[in-house]
């Protein structure tokens, strides 16, 4: 008799079980630059002040990422509709260009959430006239931001 | 609710049967089973709807020793605002049961059952439309990606069956279901393994409400 009830009682719990979902997960992919001096062979982390970003968008009129910032650490959102984004960094009026190469994977984050791209990081180009050397860390960039995930060092 | 009344029915009917009746033939009937998942079309019902169907095959090839051999095929579509996706493919499963229910009468075919299953799914699955955020850059819309999958599992199972007429059964089973390859598609996991269930995750429940029909071959 017990054992002809279980059908009904797990019936019971599957409907219980209904719930409604909502998506907790960031569905963008940023690239974490950190800023760094270098003094001989010694680095340490620094804080830039006055910083401007911004991205050089095809047909697209240019927007600030970071308006005159002091900031130690810059979150750049890369194209998921080209392997390349290519950025405007603004430190004490001299303007340096980031070229960012990435291969792009789109990937399913959940059913709930939808897809995000996956970048992976080829290549960093970059002019020079205030920065001095740019070092991948972690060449995966994806929505899950990890505590201290750090993608690229960005050396004045 | 057809389901779970015709479950109990054939739960008491067991309890009922199981002790022996007067001037009943006291031999085993044995032959193959042949057998029908009713469960599978209530998933119709099920968000997404799911459909597909189930066919099942075992025999007593020794004493309370059932091999069971299972083949079935389902298929899902939904349609969303982030992206479509569909899912569909054949699947079987092969394993073995033990009939816990001490023979009193040898003509009498009840039997409470454990036992496992090793199944594999031949499927693929489709989405399309995928609408890929980027808030700075300009979003992205990936019109078709595809992936032909096997998944593979692992099932305990634990049932029950009464027969009903001679040679007519009525069982369900209850599985608890492990998949040994929930990373067969990094980039999309899939909705539907067909004949596991929700590849979204490795551990997971089954349940099969059938009706089986053995083809007497001979007595003994």
């Amino acid at each position: 008799m017990k054992i002809g009830l279980l059908p009904f009682l797990l019936l019971v719990l599957q409907v219980s079980c209904i719930t409604q979902e909502i998506c907790d997960d960031d569905s963008q992919s940023e690239l974490v630059a950190r800023f760094k001096t270098i003094e001989s062979t010694i680095t340490s982390d620094t804080i830039m002040s006055d910083v401007s970003i911004h991205g050089i968008r095809e047909g697209q009129s240019d927007s600030l990422l970071y308006d005159s910032v002091s900031t130690s650490i810059i979150l750049l959102p890369l194209d998921p509709n080209l392997e390349q984004s290519r950025f405007v960094l603004n430190m004490n009026k001299q303007n340096d260009t980031l070229v960012v190469t990435h291969r792009n994977e789109v990937y399913l984050i959940s059913y709930t959430c939808g897809f995000a791209t996956l970048f992976n990081l080829e290549n960093i180009g970059y002019t020079s006239l205030m920065i001095k050397d740019i070092e991948i860390k972690d060449s995966i960039v994806d929505t899950e931001l990890l505590q201290d995930e750090e993608h690229i060092w960005i050396y004045y | 609710m057809k389901n779970i009344s015709g479950s109990i029915i054939s739960s008491l009917l067991l309890l009922v049967l199981t002790q022996p009746l007067a001037g009943q033939d006291t031999l085993r009937t044995y032959g193959p089973r042949i057998g029908i998942d009713l469960a599978r079309f209530a998933y119709i019902f099920a968000d997404p709807s799911e459909i597909g169907a189930e066919l099942s095959v075992d025999a007593e090839v020794y004493k309370n020793i059932f091999p069971v051999f299972e083949i079935g095929y389902c298929y899902i579509s939904e349609t969303g605002d982030l992206f479509d996706y569909s899912a569909g493919g054949s699947y079987a499963r092969a394993g073995v049961d033990y009939n816990l229910l001490s023979v009193t009468d040898r003509s009498v075919h009840h039997s409470i059952t454990v036992g496992f299953r090793y199944g594999v799914s031949l499927f693929s699955h489709r989405v399309e439309d995928a609408f890929v955020p980027s808030a700075y850059w300009g979003d992205v819309i990936v019109d078709t990606y595809e992936n032909n999958l096997t998944g593979n599992w692992f099932e305990l199972v634990g049932g029950l069956m009464t027969e009903v007429t001679p040679n007519l059964f009525l069982g369900w089973s209850l599985r608890y279901k492990v998949l040994l390859n929930p990373e067969m598609d990094p980039f999309v996991t899939p909705l539907l393994v067909p004949g596991y269930g929700r590849g979204t995750a490795d551990r997971g429940f089954g349940f099969t409400y059938s009706i089986f029909y053995k083809i007497p071959l001979f007595k003994r």
